[in-house]
């Protein structure tokens, strides 16, 4: 026995190994070559025969074999396990319905009125809040409503016996706020409002609003074109355009109507928009002094704007909703879809 | 308002298209709601004249009519049921489009052969009207060509005028807007009246009783008037604008009101006893009767206008049945007054009667005007109805108002609106829109405002002219500035956003109701307290009387609503306000959160096919209320090393719930609300079969700690050893008194417990059940020994078993 007895049988152990087709064949070929009475004991045993010269080498060399055919066995070994279980376990279907719990969404509503508070936030504006059963004062008289004008009729206004009202505006939330701080404010307040509307397509008797009052030292009718602009881009996207017409309400002077362009024809002219190209948005304007004199504010130092805009409108042209009463329905595959 | 544009050239210069008028008008706050063209090209309509009129063979509803044409006769079968013979009519004949889109073609109705189309107004495009064929005055000659009748096509615009400009209720004021824009000069009629030499005093007097009321009160007389049907051109104008024509004397008094905004009123001047007018209150439980025919009681709330002896008209709200306008009439007594606009808009509302001259009282009309329009209605009373007007006027104005006059900074309007205007061109527009600056100095003006603008009384107004004149679109649009407010906390509007995007990563979906029901829901799911609740005495509907004092009847509804639809689960919450009537008998409202499940909505994938359990059902809202909690980080509490949120639950009985299976809630010893699962009566109200389960909390205790910053603590860095127990025990031991049992004696080093199994079966004996709980121990300076770990456990086993009488399955 020489080295190259053992080189050859190498060669020999390795081709007997890809022949191997079963577990059982490579037991075999290790009882063959390594097992007690296999082919590498029979080296070792003629080891002793061997010129003492020649002994270190030839146990290197066996040493060798003993490794690399006990690994070329492994492999296999694994490799035949593997085809095997695969073949045992059987397809594995990896399109299954996915089952994790899933999550909610919130209402339309709740979502337009958070992004108008991300909006807003981003200048500066903090959140303000006022109840839902209001006075006269705060809902009217405050804001420069005639004693007789028409929006206090109970043909429009949920009056309660206690002589309270549900408010018709978030209006009265900007009287609150001015009442309880000093120049400068910049808030806005998102909330429920409530007027005697019979329910149809575009009108619930319960709906929201968002109020929006900046007031300060210099604030001008360009602030409120400028701010309502960036609101409108940043809901809306950055191809919309704004359009302001002079209107009429008590509580502010000069007051303005703003419209959207739509943004589903681009201003073209559609359904959406009625084919006008624009969409009316709502109401603001420069606070009426007489506003600032009723909650204590000297309307010499101080100039604002106030906005309100309806959620509901917003949401319905933002999602493209028909019918307001759809928001109120609360059927879960119509809500699902603003997830 | 619709206003004619061809009118409104009488007064002001126009060279724009309509649309661009619109839109001038729309930009400086008369909104313009609609563009109308009346009439069109009527080549081939004529005046057509009825010559037989006989039934049709084949239809009840049909006429076949001879018609002369003026130059032939044709057949023509006619539908209207005004048709007679000698009427003349507008005839649409062979070959004619009509401004409708109609083509007349020879047809065949119903067998008989037709020749033409006898025309009413929708169909000519005129007006709106479809009850009729349009009868022609009969002196029209038969053939005439229709345009000659109809003259050209008009535009006219309809108009939104916002409440506070009555002054725009008219085309002179409209006029003045154009006018004012465009930089032109506007033409106002200065009527004269040829009088005779008979003074007006000398015919009739006037008293004003109540001058509050009735500041001014004019009168002419205007005696041998022949009543006819008005001129062409004024009975187009009219119609155009949307008012029906009548006779003479009275289009005159509806075409001056719109052509200045003053109100008029004829009396029969024969009919008014003592030929006086008396303007006074109404007394108690007086009767009048209106010109529309009905009996009206009138109170001493009321303004009338009086003869020597009875009410004649309601002031400045409609005349009365025993003095108008008849066709016999040969002297009218022509009212131009000015009625404050309270009185107008109370009474107005008590008889709920509006019309279009209350409906311009009520908003104020020109004080300094009325002179001027009972002057241009008796110049044309005269020139169109043959009349003869006494000479003079009795204008009873005892207390003539001085104008009104307001400054204005120029620096104070350029800061106001952000825009840079000239002072020159600020006193330009004050003028071209009729008001009077009286002086300009160098940095201010003051301006005089006539009586017709009642809506400037202030700075601020006058700036808004401005604006409007100018061009909104001409103020810049800058980028805006984010400025911080010192001070400025909006944290418990946060908390709510918070609270809403936790529920939506529990999974569930938020749904919104009205804040009103109806009582009926509210009592069968019999929540809160019925005498605590808010009514609305002016509901919409019998289905919103009541505010809502929970949130859980309309989460039942809309679960059911849901279930009915089909869906097979769901998971809700609804979070807002609800109402109520607090101790002190005050209105109180207050934020709450409500969840509904229906439906496999704990498990997930094709589990969910497996039927859900009650104990399944109640889980799942205990641990979507537990993960709320922590997510909120409601305060916890420590025992040995273990962590428990503060959160208590009591049994609760309510009979909207399913016996035993629902709790109240409280939070941090704060009682917060109630969870359980759905009483199957109620259940049955939606035939929703599995269990349902709800929670309604109180927000404000949840939300006390959810600002606060975790503060870390070490994890320890030593494994835990693990301890298992299994027991039986009495069916009543409650897995919360386990853990107050464990809690009592566990060492710091038992962090955690969790029961892994729960078994009830006959083998335990009756009314017994097993639990099984596996315990973490752990230290956190060194690694425990199992010696040490064992006597810890024994520990928990030796006071589950005296507590709790629990029976140990040692070695299970
Ligand atoms: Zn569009």
């Amino acid at each position: 026995m020489n080295t190259q007895d053992i080189v050859i049988l190498k060669d020999q152990a390795v081709a007997d190994i890809r022949a191997a087709g079963t577990p059982a064949d490579l037991e075999a070929v290790r009882i063959k070559y390594l097992g007690r009475k296999g082919l590498l004991p029979v080296i070792m045993e003629g080891l002793k025969d061997a010129v003492p010269a020649e002994r270190p080498e030839i146990g290197r060399r066996a040493n060798e074999f003993k490794q690399e055919v006990g690994q070329a066995l492994d492999a296999a070994k694994a490799a035949l396990t593997a085809a095997s279980s695969a073949a045992t376990r059987g397809h594995f279907d990896t399109t299954i319905p996915g089952a994790w719990r899933g999550l909610g969404q919130l209402h339309p509503v709740t979502q337009v009125i958070e992004e108008a508070i991300r909006i807003f936030s981003m200048l500066g504006f903090t959140v303000a809040d006022g109840p839902d059963i209001e006075t006269e004062y705060y809902n009217f008289d405050a804001l420069n409503t005639p004693g007789d004008h028409p929006s206090r009729d109970t043909q429009d206004t949920f009056w309660l016996d206690s002589g309270e009202l549900l408010r018709t505006q978030t209006s009265p939330v900007q009287i609150r706020v001015m009442e309880s701080r000093k120049p400068p404010v910049r808030i806005i307040a998102p909330g429920r409002c409530y007027r005697r509307d019979t329910t149809d397509a575009t009108h619930s008797a319960n709906f929201h609003q968002i109020e929006g009052l900046y007031v300060d030292r210099k604030v001008s009718m360009a602030d409120l074109k400028g701010d309502i602009t960036f609101f409108a881009h940043q809901m809306m996207g950055p191809n919309v355009k704004v359009r302001f017409r002079p209107h009429f309400f008590p509580f502010t002077e000069p007051s303005v109507e703003y419209d959207f362009s739509c943004h589903v024809c681009g201003g073209v002219g559609c359904r959406v928009c009625k084919q006008s190209g624009w969409i009316e948005i709502s109401g603001a304007g420069m606070v009426n002094p007489k506003v600032f004199s009723k909650v204590g504010y000297d309307p010499e130092a101080c100039t604002g704007y106030a906005f309100g805009m309806g959620v509901e409108r917003i949401a319905m042209i933002k999602f493209g909703i028909e019918d307001i009463r759809l928001l109120y329905e609360n059927d879960i595959r119509f809500l699902s879809q603003f997830a | 308002m619709k206003v004619p544009l061809s009118w409104l050239k009488e007064y002001v210069d126009i060279d724009l298209s309509p649309k661009e008028v619109a839109s001038l008008l729309t930009f400086s706050g008369t909104e313009v709601e609609g563009i109308q063209t009346l009439g069109g090209d009527f080549t081939g309509v004529v005046v057509g004249e009825v010559l037989s009129v006989s039934r049709h063979p084949n239809a009840d509803r049909l006429t076949v009519c001879q018609v002369s044409t003026g130059t032939g006769d044709i057949t023509v079968v006619c539908g209207a049921p005004n048709v007679a013979v000698g009427i003349k009519v507008p005839l649409a004949t062979l070959g004619v489009t009509l401004p409708n889109g109609l083509k007349i073609k020879k047809a065949k109705v119903r067998g008989v052969e037709s020749f033409g189309m006898l025309c009413a107004e929708d169909e000519l495009g005129l007006s709106d009207d479809h009850k009729g064929l349009m009868i022609l005055p009969p002196e029209t000659v038969t053939g005439t060509p229709f345009a000659e009748i109809a003259g050209p096509p008009e535009t006219v615009l309809e108009l939104e005028v916002t409440s506070n400009r009555p002054d725009c209720l008219s085309m002179i004021g409209m006029a003045r807007e154009l006018a004012a824009l465009l930089g032109r000069p506007l033409r106002i009629p200065d009527p004269v009246v040829k009088e005779e030499k008979r003074s007006v005093e000398s015919l009739a007097a006037v008293s004003i009783e109540d001058a509050e009321g009735c500041p001014r009160y004019t009168a002419r007389v205007i005696s041998s008037v022949t009543l006819a049907p008005s001129p062409r051109w004024m009975q187009r104008r009219l119609t155009a604008a949307g008012v029906r024509p009548i006779n003479n004397v009275v289009d005159v008094t509806n075409y001056v009101m719109l052509e200045c905004g003053q109100p008029l009123h004829a009396f029969d001047y024969e009919l008014l006893e003592g030929r006086k007018i008396v303007v006074r209150r109404a007394r108690e439980g007086e009767q009048m009767s209106t010109l529309d025919g009905s009996a009206r009681a009138v109170d001493s709330g009321m303004l009338l206008i009086a003869d020597a002896a009875r009410p004649v008209a309601v002031a400045g709200v409609m005349g009365g049945a025993g003095s108008e306008i008849r066709d016999v009439t040969r002297t009218v007594l022509l009212e131009s007054a000015f009625f404050k606009p309270s009185g107008i808009r109370k009474t107005s509302k008590r008889l709920g009667l509006s019309t279009e001259s209350s409906y311009r009282f009520e908003r104020g009309v020109d004080l300094e005007g009325v002179e001027w329009a009972s002057r241009r209605a008796a110049q044309l009373m005269v020139e169109l109805a043959g009349g003869s007007a006494a000479a003079g006027v009795i204008d009873c104005f005892p207390c003539k108002p001085a104008r009104k006059r307001i400054g204005m900074r120029f620096q104070r309007a350029r800061d106001l609106l952000g825009v840079d205007l000239a002072d020159e061109r600020m006193v330009a527009i004050f003028e071209a829109l009729g008001l009077t600056v009286c002086t300009k100095e160098a940095l201010r003006c003051e301006v005089e405002i006539p009586a017709f603008r009642v809506d400037l009384d202030q700075e601020a107004d006058l700036i808004e002219e401005l604006s409007r004149i100018h061009g909104l679109d001409k103020v810049p649009s800058p980028a805006p500035d984010s400025i911080i407010i010192p001070g400025a906390d909006d944290s418990a509007a946060r908390a709510l956003l918070v609270c809403r995007e936790h529920l939506v990563g529990l999974g569930l979906s938020e749904i919104m109701n009205y804040s009103f029901l109806s009582e009926k829901l509210l009592n069968l799911v019999g929540f809160g307290n019925p005498g605590n609740r808010i009514l609305l005495p002016n509901p919409i509907s019998a289905d919103h009387t009541v505010l809502r004092d929970s949130f859980i009847p309309q989460m039942l509804e809309t679960l059911g609503r849901n279930r009915a639809r089909q869906a097979r689960e769901a998971a809700l919450f609804e979070l807002g306000r609800v109402f109520f009537k607090r101790a002190d008998g005050k209105n109180g409202e207050e934020d709450r959160v409500c969840v509904g499940l229906l439906g496999p909505v704990g498990r997930s994938g094709i589990q969910k096919t497996q039927p859900v359990k009650d104990e399944d059902m109640y889980a799942w809202i205990k641990g979507l209320l537990e993960e709320f909690c922590r997510a909120l980080h409601v305060e916890s509490v420590r025992r040995g090393g273990m962590s428990r949120m503060n959160l208590a639950t009591a049994p609760c009985d309510h009979g909207c719930f399913e016996p035993g299976r629902a709790v109240s809630v409280s939070v941090a010893g704060e009682s917060c609300g109630v969870m359980g699962l759905v009483s199957e009566r109620l259940r049955n109200e939606w035939r929703l079969v599995e269990p349902v389960a709800v929670m309604e909390l109180s927000l404000a205790p949840l939300l006390k700690q959810v600002g606060r910053v975790p503060v870390s603590s070490s994890v320890g860095a030593y494994p835990g050893v693990e301890r298992d127990v299994a027991m039986v025990v009495e069916a009543g031991v409650s897995h919360e008194g386990v853990l107050n049992v464990v809690s009592g004696v566990a060492p710091q080093e038992l962090v955690g417990i969790r029961l892994f199994d729960v078994y009830r079966g006959e083998n335990l004996g009756k009314g017994r059940k097993s639990l099984a709980y596996s315990m973490t121990y752990r230290s956190l300076d060194r690694t425990l020994t199992d010696e040490e770990a064992n006597a810890f456990h024994d520990r928990v086993k030796a006071a589950l078993r005296k507590e709790l009488s629990a029976e140990i399955r040692e070695g299970a």
